[in-house]
């Protein structure tokens, strides 16, 4: 959950959550491809009146990725017409077919019929549609070209059109000129690869600027949104390579290569890159406006920051710290008060990785609001929420809060901070130990519809808060005991995050999480034990934690308590609550093993109180499970009973099944052993209530497949039995337990002393 | 064909003299004399007169050793008269008209002029049409049609081991032009092995290897030519002590003369920043060939950096006089012009230059100097990034990067650009001063000082490496070590034996004396003190102190006697001259991408 700020803080171009592109001066020019499109254009014009209104909403439809997209070979773009309407692709290729084969003049005659659209008193194009527009720009930049160019452009389309006709026809002249032992290995096989690369850029020849813009921001968006949907990390570079390589100056595209190279975590090269943006980006800056506010001294402080959050993504934080003060420097000189809550907002994330500081970020929520951020105000909001959490403060303070950002949200249609307030809300839930709070909230995110889906028609589905909210989903149902659906869940995130992208560690952690909790469960501890290796790399404190608990179960109590210690301390210094709180119960689960059961009581109610404190509910009913069991082997069953009211709600109502049939059992036990002093009625009476709840307990067991506790029921269920003298039932019971008994190894602890 | 092959077989025989064998220069004269001629017949004239440059310098050989002039075979002489009427096409560059005469002719050199003519026509139209190509983004896209297909001709061709030298060199060209640098490289060390003495082949071998690494790596014929060819990489490759002791070992052998090795050796010189050596050689090679213009440009930048104007303006108005349309006059007006601190005008020369030839790369390095005078910053960036798009290894255009943002105040954005031009000059003191500056400014004073005793013990060439080290030290509080900064720089200023008015050494002997003071120790601190008389800014200070330790001697017993000599003088100090730390590696904690 921590990162999910960072990493939209990522995001340089974005002011108020709106990614600003570079808008160039529209430069266009024709091509073969463009001249194709222009007879399909005007084909429609003349034949539109008798084409079918299906036929003519598919046209329309076609038209425009094809104006805006990269050219394509004449075969892919007949096809698609062809899809739409077969009788106009057959006129458009035969008008073609006489231009090309005819002379320069058809070419120029041709040009000139197509300025009369617009003409006339109820003209075919409206001058500033969308292909009137485009019909204008081809017309325009066809008069500027010069005598050679347009002979040029007539080849080019000559040659564009037999290609084509080749391609159709018996290949072999085109054979001969490629066999030679692929002598025209690159140029050639790029072509080659062209048609099977659908979305992409197909054709061999240059994009022109706007084509490039198109490209270019269409990868950014699914950069940003669907990962898996942009080109592969190695053919995107190659592709920008390209570009630059025909224009040095496009600076969007060394952009678009920094991203590129974050993909795959290429330090070196994604900091060349994103300089050398900024050094372009300088140059068109300075040509348009002077050195003034929006000029290029703008761009140096956004340089300086954006280099900065490189430095941070990288872990170099001291790096990232000068980043920061240059780009705070140098926007205080200039009083570029935006630019200053960017940098306040780093700041925080920064000076977070080494210790809390609440002030920085009230503050910068505070000058965001002030100066109409909306978007840094609410990733202030809900980091403050988020660090407040840990903190302990009122859970109802935090949840209104909560509600107030995201009437902003729902104001500015941030969609993207809507998705995040909600797995937050999620992980909050999930914190205070309300998985019922917690799952719908999770379910709420995956079946809302994002605002971005009716606008662009791009599922957000890459973000972090997707990741989270899945994550949390899969572990949900492994507590729950439904494996199956955790492992589905899992693979879904597999896919979706690939394993080298952002986000995917938080799957990997919780992967290996679930794995270990079934192992511990199954008694497979050299299993778990070797899982906790890859948690350690995950997360160190999680890493250290779960070894202990593994030393533990191994009963190697001595090396655990060590442990334990060592990580109390630690995570007491950096104030994670949640983690001190199970250390702690580990610790005293650690003496009540040792039978050490007095010095175990203060630790629980060190760890009862934090976890009030932090209002924890969930460690709290744990806590108070434990506390419940010590008393109970200290001969105060009807303290314990009292207690285990307390608790038993809790838990039965959010608990993971484990947990539950934990606290089934352990009230059966208090039942028990609180029933020896009472009147044999009432004994009876008792000891029937503590065979439901075993009863219960044991479908609990069964549901996580824990053999061992299910053995310990039903061994006690047999001597209750036994005790009521039900004799079938007790043999029931004896028989299973015996079975079970078979299948598992003796353990060392005596039954009454095992609570967990 | 089969003869052709086997006369290229031969005219690599001739030339038996291994590595450094130099000890018939008749024989080297013939055969520069014969290539020179060859070469001139295909039309490849950098080459031929690279040849007659040679062995000009050369003593002139007899009548009867004079080589006969090649012998035609049954080919040629079935080729002639088209090769004669292709030869004066191509000589007026109508290049299409020549290759259209030479059609299937079969000799090795009608042959080579066919392919060779339609090369250059290919590059002519290149160049002709990106000026009317149809779009700002196809410009890059304009390339040589015919080089496909020559290609295709020449690797079937190569694979029927039909090419003599000539040949493959124009393969490897064609092949370089499509960026398969590879099998170019591979092209040119077969060309070098054939037909050795073709120096067009050993020069683009020199524009394709980027490192030492590879360098060792190619398996180079062992001809006398070869070492020329390592002295000219080994300059570009800025290992400016190895390409010296080879131009040495050349001139040693019998090319004094050679105005090419002179000329070299100046460059050498000045990449290592030997000024005053570049200088006199660039004078003694302007004496001898007085109409050169090539690496006049250099020798400008020499006159500039000495602050020359009187030379400068000579050589710009000669050079003027000579061809004012070439790069190299442009870009010697324009560093006239900046000394004159007229910046525009500069500025202006400088892109005239660029109009002249686009793959200029030094006049988009100066032109971003002239506009960082000029305080445009942003053009200077502009223009320092063109630098390093014609060549990533100019190392001064990433350092001129690094100073314009160290002008726009962002200290720490400019280390990623010195850092990179440290790495393409590790021993250049100014980059590390630059980078200690930086680092300096971001208060990270042990980085900084690692920078700084790097670059002293690289040799600093400004000399302010101790000085700015000494006050880092004083700023720690570290008064052992500033001192001992502050002696060495006393001392190296002395044994430079410069008189120049330091401005810094006021400063030293000031710390020294009070350094002194402090430790007691009053002939040091009155030697010193008496020094900080000698400068205006000190003098009373100096005075001052003098005084005090007069007192203080009186109020002590007088000590000894003798007067040492003054430790900074550097005849009392040759024994402990040499730095006390050894060079460690620059381990910047910081990350370097």
């Amino acid at each position: 959950m921590a990162s999910v700020h960072e990493s939209l803080y990522f995001n340089p171009m974005l002011t108020n959550g709106v990614v600003h592109a570079n808008v160039f001066g529209v430069r266009d020019w024709v091509t073969p491809h463009k001249m194709a499109l222009l007879v399909l254009l005007s084909e429609l014009g003349r034949a539109g009146p008798q084409l079918g209104l299906l036929e003519r909403r598919r046209l329309n439809r076609l038209l425009l990725p094809l104006l805006q997209g990269p050219d394509m070979a004449l075969s892919r773009l007949r096809k698609a017409i062809e899809e739409c309407c077969p009788q106009l692709a057959g006129s458009v290729h035969i008008r073609l077919k006489l231009m090309a084969e005819g002379e320069l003049k058809d070419m120029e005659q041709f040009f000139d019929d197509l300025s009369d659209s617009f003409s006339g008193t109820e003209p075919e194009v409206h001058k500033t549609s969308v292909v009137g527009l485009f019909l204008r720009h081809m017309i325009l930049a066809y008069n500027k070209l010069s005598f050679s160019q347009v002979y040029k452009l007539y080849t080019a389309l000559q040659q564009y059109f037999h290609k084509d006709e080749k391609k159709d026809g018996a290949d072999e002249n085109e054979m001969e000129l490629t066999n030679p032992e692929e002598l025209d290995g690159k140029m050639e096989k790029e072509e080659l690869d062209g048609p099977l690369r659908e979305e992409e850029i197909a054709c061999s020849g240059p994009l022109s600027q706007k084509q490039a813009e198109y490209f270019l921001s269409q990868q950014a968006s699914l950069l940003k949104n669907d990962e898996t949907k942009a080109l592969a990390p190695a053919s995107l570079q190659k592709e920008l390579n390209n570009l630059l390589k025909f224009n040095p100056d496009f600076a969007e595209a060394h952009y678009l290569s920094y991203l590129n190279s974050l993909r795959v975590q290429d330090v070196f090269s994604s900091t060349h890159s994103l300089l050398h943006y900024f050094d372009r980006l300088i140059l068109t800056g300075a040509e348009s406006k002077s050195n003034g506010d929006e000029g290029y001294g703008r761009s140096l402080r956004y340089a300086a920051l954006n280099l900065a959050a490189l430095h941070c993504r990288f872990g170099h934080y001291q790096q990232a710290e000068l980043a920061l003060q240059e780009a705070i420097r140098i926007a205080q000189e200039s009083n570029d008060h935006v630019c200053l809550q960017h940098c306040l907002s780093w700041l925080y994330i920064l000076e977070q990785k080494i210790f809390d500081s609440c002030v920085l970020l009230e503050h910068s929520v505070n000058k965001s609001l002030h100066f109409g951020l909306p978007y840094l105000a609410s990733l202030g909001i809900q980091s403050l929420v988020q660090q407040r959490a840990f903190a302990g403060k009122a859970a109802n303070k935090l949840m209104d809060a909560l509600k107030d950002s995201d009437l902003l949200h729902w104001k500015h249609s941030l969609s993207e901070l809507i998705d995040i307030s909600i797995a937050q809300k999620t992980a909050i839930w999930r914190l205070y130990g309300r998985s019922t709070m917690a799952l719908q909230q999770a379910q709420t995110l995956l079946s809302m519809n994002s605002l971005e889906a009716v606008n662009v028609g791009v599922q957000q589905n890459n973000t972090e808060s997707f990741a989270v909210v899945l994550c949390h989903l899969a572990e949900l149902h492994a507590e729950q005991g439904y494996f199956a659906a955790a492992s589905e869940i899992l693979k879904h995130l597999k896919e979706r995050f690939p394993p080298n992208s952002q986000h995917a560690q938080l799957w990997m952690l919780f992967d290996q999480k679930i794995q270990f909790e079934r192992a511990m469960n199954d008694g497979r501890y050299h299993v778990a034990d070797s899982l906790v290796a890859g948690i350690t790399a995950l997360n160190s404190i999680e890493g250290v934690y779960r070894k202990a608990i593994v030393l533990k179960a191994q009963n190697q109590m001595s090396e655990a308590h060590k442990l334990l210690q060592k990580l109390l301390i630690h995570c007491q210094k950096i104030k994670n609550t949640e983690m001190v709180i199970r250390v702690l119960l580990s610790i005293a689960e650690l003496y009540w093993r040792s039978s050490c059961h007095t010095i175990a009581l203060p630790v629980l109610l060190q760890a009862l109180a934090l976890a009030r404190e932090y209002s924890l509910q969930y460690l709290a009913s744990e806590t108070v499970l434990n506390l419940a069991f010590s008393q109970l082997i200290l001969g105060i069953p009807e303290q314990a009973l009292n207690i285990l009211h307390m608790a038993i709600e809790p838990v039965l109502a959010h608990g993971a099944v484990l947990d539950k049939g934990c606290a089934m059992f352990l009230v059966a036990k208090c039942q028990v052993a609180s029933a020896a002093s009472y009147t044999p009625q009432k004994k009876i009476e008792a000891l029937e209530s503590a065979i439901l709840n075993l009863n219960e307990a044991k479908t609990y067991f069964a549901k996580v497949d824990c053999k061992e506790q299910l053995r310990d029921v039903l061994y006690f269920q047999a001597r209750l039995f036994h005790t009521l003298g039900k004799t079938q039932e007790r043999n029931k019971c004896a028989m299973l337990f015996r079975q079970l008994h078979q299948e598992l190894p003796a353990h060392g602890v005596p039954l009454i002393n095992a609570f967990k | 064909a089969v003869i052709g092959r086997a006369g290229a077989m031969a005219a690599a025989a001739m030339v038996v003299a291994g590595g450094g064998d130099f000890s018939d220069l008749r024989e080297i004269k013939k055969q520069l004399l014969n290539v020179a001629e060859r070469s001139r017949e295909r039309g490849l004239q950098h080459s031929g007169k690279w040849a007659a440059e040679l062995a000009f310098a050369l003593e002139p050989l007899p009548l009867n050793e004079l080589p006969p002039p090649p012998e035609l075979t049954e080919e040629d002489a079935r080729d002639l008269d088209a090769y004669t009427l292709a030869k004066s096409y191509f000589d007026l560059k109508e290049y299409d008209r020549a290759a259209y005469f030479l059609q299937g002719c079969k000799s090795q050199k009608a042959y080579f002029l066919y392919m060779y003519s339609r090369y250059l026509s290919g590059e002519k139209k290149k160049d002709d049409e990106t000026v009317d190509s149809l779009g700002p983004l196809e410009k890059g896209q304009v390339k040589n049609e015919a080089l496909r297909e020559l290609r295709v001709e020449l690797s079937k061709k190569h694979k029927a081991q039909e090419l003599d030298g000539f040949g493959l060199y124009l393969y490897g060209v064609v092949l370089r032009k499509l960026d398969l640098v590879k099998e170019a490289i591979d092209v040119f060390v077969e060309a070098a092995h054939v037909l050795p003495l073709h120096w067009g082949a050993w020069l683009e071998l020199c524009n394709l290897i980027t490192d030492k690494e590879m360098l060792k790596f190619l398996s180079l014929p062992d001809t006398w030519m070869k070492e020329f060819f390592l002295a000219h990489i080994y300059t570009e490759l800025q290992l400016i002590e190895e390409a010296l002791q080879k131009y040495q070992s050349l001139i040693d052998a019998g090319f004094s003369k050679s105005t090419y090795i002179i000329s070299q050796i100046a460059v050498a010189y000045h990449n290592i920043r030997d000024i005053d050596k570049a200088l006199s050689i660039f004078n003694e090679l302007r004496k001898q060939d007085p109409y050169r213009i090539e690496n006049m440009d250099t020798f400008s930048n020499l006159l500039y950096v000495r602050s020359m104007k009187p030379e400068l303006s000579y050589l710009a108005h000669n050079l003027c006089e000579i061809d004012k349309y070439r790069v190299e006059t442009c870009c010697v007006i324009g560093n006239y012009y900046s000394l004159r601190s007229q910046h525009e005008k500069a500025a202006l020369y400088f892109q005239r230059a660029l109009k002249l030839n686009p793959r200029y790369l030094g006049a988009w390095t100066l032109m971003g100097h002239e506009y960082m005078e000029m305080k445009n910053t942003s053009a200077a960036i502009q223009a320092y990034r063109h630098a390093i798009e014609v060549n990533k290894r100019d190392y001064r255009a990433w350092y001129g990067l690094g100073q314009t943002y160290e002008i726009l105040k962002m200290p720490f954005y400019c280390l990623y650009y010195y850092r990179r031009a440290h790495q393409l000059r590790p021993n250049d003191s100014r980059m590390l001063v630059a980078l200690g500056e930086c680092y300096e400014k971001l208060n990270q004073l042990v980085e900084a000082k690692k920078c700084y005793w790097r670059a002293y013990a690289v040799g600093d060439v400004e000399k302010m490496a101790l000085v700015k080290l000494a006050k880092l030290h004083e700023q720690l509080n570290e008064s052992e070590q500033a001192a001992q900064c502050y002696i060495k720089y006393i001392q190296d200023i002395y044994s430079c034996g410069e008189v120049v008015e330091h401005l810094e050494v006021s400063t030293a002997f000031r710390y020294l004396a009070q350094y002194y003071f402090k430790c007691k120790l009053w002939d040091e601190a009155s030697a010193c003190a008496q020094k900080c008389c000698a400068f205006n800014d000190t003098r009373e200070e100096g005075k001052a102190l003098l005084r005090q330790i007069l007192q203080l001697r009186n109020q002590g017993e007088t000590s000894s006697t003798d007067v040492p000599a003054p430790f900074f003088l550097p005849a009392s100090l040759s024994a402990n001259n040499t730095p006390t730390r050894r060079v460690s590696p620059l381990n910047l904690s910081s990350v370097t991408p």
